[in-house]
């Protein structure tokens, strides 16, 4: 155990680091980006008859900061900010601080990447282990070129594909939305349904667009272990088959983990087309809309979760790998 | 403690891989057979069919590869080759023990060596787990290991040597008393070498088995094997008892093999390499025997007729050459 908690305070470490780089590195570039919505509503302000020191204290009082501080004073104030999770104020939601706007999307984004993703990583995983056993086969064939197929297309045209198919030719399914606005919130049957209703076809893209990747990387895998001599050996000492199964699936699905929790992590700011093309209100969305209005604090805000998401990803894959990989464990022993 | 070892008569066997170029014999019409007891060890190059042969024992030639002719009878259990499914299934690690070579990874990485232990032992319906741990550990104690530590530990934790006999052990655990040992040396450092055949050979003797050891080094065949076999091109050439075989060589491709052996003392000159390479799946001749392209006694009869394997005085060897003289 002691073991499992020296890695995590060093990745932990490793981690702050990482996330306050980015976090400087996202804070210059995003005060570059032309435009000034600061200055736009101060000129507005101005024009709109106010004295210039009234319109400053205005747009402070508004936003909860100096529009005339140096970008350096800026930043440093944004880190100590970061220190006490202060996110600052959005902008376009004058107010607002970037934190409850961004818990507020992620979950519109956090539930249906996940759904879609272990969905996909389920489904691609089983028929991935087929296509391998098959692999000489129609079904092994079937198995790898629906893969090919679907991690070919761009998870954005598939997204519409889904659209013209389930919402224009066969109207079935809501095109956009994450829920019809004619049912109280709330644990009723309509307000879920209509959710549910709402998030089929976006956790159906994320599934389809992320299962060729599973099958493909399963195959290989598992045919990587089948030709494994332990394989061959257990089979010679009349090991069982479900037990030889059991020996291919477990080697086979280790190397899945890194990308099943890297690709968790990633999603998060994957999501960007697909909410986008759904109107959904996640995190994708809110970021497209963040950089339309120049909203700095929101889009550093959102910038800096991806990247706190995938950090803490690769540290729960890493722990992960410490726990069901023996190789892995005593490799730290040693050292 | 000791069983009647059982023996093992292979017959006219022949094995074919499937290739773009049609069905190609990997071994070739061969015949052997392990006397109760004995220690055989079958020599040859890379690609001479020795490790295919091996796997056929246990009816386990994998695909594109069949066994497409012949017979493997081991007492007790009838023809290996018409078994399949359960039966065979049980019959390897229960009957038929068979041992990887050393640098290959014949062990789960993933877990114990005990767990592999108990999944064996559930495998073939063992009731009494703790007493096969037991054995188990007599067994690796016997072989100079620590047992509990040994099936404590995964496989990246134990050396080479360590790992071949957990190998012998895990073939041996169910009391199988056919082993055949695939290259059991290789890549195994010249102490441990020693130290490993040592254990063949007494373990052999103790546990009473009919064992099968396939290699490329003719000294690991010197060291432990009561009769050689070898063979060439998937074909057995030349088979006898050990001491004859080696010290009076009859068919040419033994005798080349021989002379390829460098000394300890005297001129390192003195050794010779064959001439030429070894015959591949698809350039073994169709017809003819496998290794006049090679041979300094080939004949125009060679060219045309595959010798057949004559047995004279506990020896057989298949070389016209070699029958000319004798008929003469």
């Amino acid at each position: 155990m002691t073991l499992i908690a020296r890695r995590l305070a060093g990745h932990l470490a490793r981690g702050l680091v990482m996330i306050l780089v980015v976090a400087t590195i996202t804070f210059f570039i995003v005060n570059n980006i032309p435009g000034d919505p600061m200055a736009a509503q101060y000129e507005k302000l101005i024009e709109g008859g106010m004295s210039p020191n009234a319109a400053a204290q205005a747009v402070k009082v508004l936003y909860g900061f100096q529009p005339d501080g140096t970008l350096w004073q800026q930043y440093l104030d944004y880190v100590s900010g970061l220190f006490r999770l202060d996110l600052g104020v959005s902008v376009t939601r004058p107010g607002t601080p970037v934190l409850d706007v961004l818990t507020e999307a992620a979950k519109w984004t956090v539930l249906p990447v996940l759904a879609g993703t272990l969905l996909s990583f389920l489904v691609g995983i089983i028929l991935g282990v087929f296509a391998a056993i098959r692999r000489t086969g129609k079904l092994g064939d079937a198995l790898a070129i629906s893969g090919s197929l679907l991690h070919g297309i761009p998870q954005y045209v598939l997204a519409m594909l889904l659209v013209v198919i389930f919402a224009t030719l066969i109207p079935i399914l809501p095109a956009d939305g994450s829920v019809d606005i004619l049912y109280e919130p709330g644990f009723n049957a309509g307000y879920l349904g209509s959710l549910a209703e709402h998030a089929v076809l976006p956790v159906l893209t994320y599934a389809l667009s992320a299962y060729g990747g599973w099958i493909l990387a399963m195959k290989s895998s598992v045919v990587t272990v089948l030709g494994d001599d332990f394989i061959l050996a257990a089979e010679l000492r009349g090991v069982k088959r479900s037990i030889v199964f059991r020996y291919i699936a477990r080697n086979a699905i280790l190397p899945l983990f890194t990308m099943l929790a890297l690709s968790l992590g990633l999603l998060l700011g994957g999501a960007v087309f697909i909410e986008k093309i759904f109107n959904y209100p996640g995190l994708g969305w809110l970021l497209i809309g963040s950089v339309q209005d120049r909203d700095y604090a929101l889009m550093s805000g959102a910038f800096l979760l991806i990247t706190v998401a995938t950090i803490l990803a690769n540290i729960v894959a890493d722990l992960f790998y410490t726990v069901i990989d023996p190789r892995v464990r005593s490799g730290e022993e040693a050292s | 403690m000791v069983d009647q070892a059982p023996g093992v008569r292979i017959d006219g066997l022949t094995v074919v891989y499937k290739t773009p170029a049609g069905e190609l014999p990997a071994v070739r019409g061969v015949s052997l057979t392990l006397e109760p007891g004995s220690i055989t060890g079958i020599v040859g190059e890379s690609g001479s069919g020795k490790s295919t042969l091996a796997l056929s024992l246990l009816n386990a030639v994998q695909p594109p590869g069949r066994i497409a002719a012949g017979s493997v009878e081991i007492d007790g259990l009838g023809d290996v080759v018409g078994l399949a499914g359960e039966q065979l299934r049980k019959a390897r690690g229960k009957h038929i023990g068979y041992v990887f070579q050393a640098a290959q990874n014949s062990l789960n990485p993933l877990k114990t060596v005990g767990k592999q232990l108990l999944d064996l032992g559930r495998s073939h319906g063992v009731e009494d787990l703790r007493g096969l741990v037991r054995e188990a550990q007599e067994l690796l104690a016997r072989m100079g290991l620590d047992g509990a530590r040994v099936l404590d530990s995964h496989q990246h934790e134990l050396s080479g040597g360590m790992r071949q006999r957990v190998g012998i052990m895990l073939a041996l655990v169910l009391n199988a008393h056919v082993v055949v040992l695939d290259e059991p040396t290789t890549a195994l450092d010249m102490i441990t070498q020693a130290n490993i055949l040592k254990i063949v050979r007494e373990v052999h003797a103790e546990r009473g088995l009919t064992t099968l050891v396939i290699t490329h080094d003719i000294g690991v065949v010197a060291e432990v094997a009561d009769r050689l076999a070898v063979m060439y091109g998937g074909r057995l050439v030349e088979q006898g008892p050990t001491r004859k075989v080696l010290g009076a060589p009859r068919h040419p491709y033994t005798k080349g093999l021989i002379r390829a052996i460098p000394r300890l003392t005297g001129d390192i000159g003195e050794a010779r390499a064959l001439p030429g390479r070894p015959p591949t799946l698809a350039t073994v001749p169709k017809e003819g025997c496998v290794f006049r392209e090679r041979c300094e006694l080939r004949m125009d009869v060679c060219d045309t007729v595959d010798p057949d394997a004559v047995t004279h005085g506990g020896r057989t060897v298949a070389c016209h050459a070699v029958s000319v003289k004798e008929h003469a």
